[in-house]
């Protein structure tokens, strides 16, 4: 991991991105992003490749795939919070999203071995279910390498 | 990076694959606390190597295996 730098243009992208992200439930799009912003959308598209370089986001397409710990697509860790609901890349990321909003939350997912349904509930940053494990498999050297994967 | 119901579903989910670490969702839940706390600060910046491996360190998250490359 390096320790990435960004320029305050490139911070003001990644933090409005971030903002939409929370407000709309979804990823924004780059023309959603620029009319917010004011900048162009080919100058948005820009700014979210070199944020993706310095690991602000991840993109895939040109399209954003993750601002972490949200999620754009679907995926099996359903987050609600603050009365809207997004998805998560993974576990720990599930239970980033009512960190990063400072709110309580409700994960719904379920364990990656039988498949039964979980639902756990966080009240001020503790999950209710303290009986469930989280398995972490890549080692943090390589967490970058692929992060879809990680 | 996923959710188990226990430890014996991770070693059935792993079949006999190199294993990684395993934390409990307390664990896990201080660990998003101090990861992602400040994500949607106005004033967040990206941080170091070193901030993030310190993150760790404290959580007790130690070893080959937690440190950042």
């Amino acid at each position: 991991m390096i320790a990435w730098t960004m320029d305050a243009a490139d911070l003001d992208l990644r933090n409005a991105t971030y903002r939409l992200f929370v407000t709309l439930g979804r990823a924004p799009s780059a023309w959603e992003t620029a009319t917010v912003t004011g900048r162009s959308e080919a100058g948005v598209r820009e700014g979210w490749r070199r944020l993706h370089d310095a690991h602000g986001l991840v993109l895939d397409g040109g399209e954003i795939r993750m601002a972490n710990p949200f999620a754009a697509q679907p995926t099996p860790f359903r987050v609600e919070a603050a009365g809207r609901s997004w998805f998560a890349n993974c576990g720990w990321d599930a239970f980033g999203i009512g960190a990063a909003l400072h709110v309580d939350s409700t994960i719904y997912t379920d364990c990656a071995d039988c498949h039964q349904p979980l639902e756990i509930h966080v009240h001020g940053g503790r999950p209710d279910s303290e009986d469930l494990v989280f398995h972490v498999l890549v080692p943090a050297h390589a967490w970058w390498n692929d992060i879809g994967y990680t | 990076m996923l959710l188990f119901r226990s430890e014996d579903h991770v070693t059935n989910w792993l079949a006999g694959r190199p294993d990684g670490a395993t934390i409990n969702v307390a664990k896990l839940a201080e660990l998003a606390n101090a990861w992602w706390g400040n994500r949607l600060a106005p004033d967040w910046r990206p941080r170091t190597r070193e901030e993030s491996q310190s993150i760790l360190d404290e959580l007790g998250l130690t070893g080959s295996f937690w440190t950042l490359g």
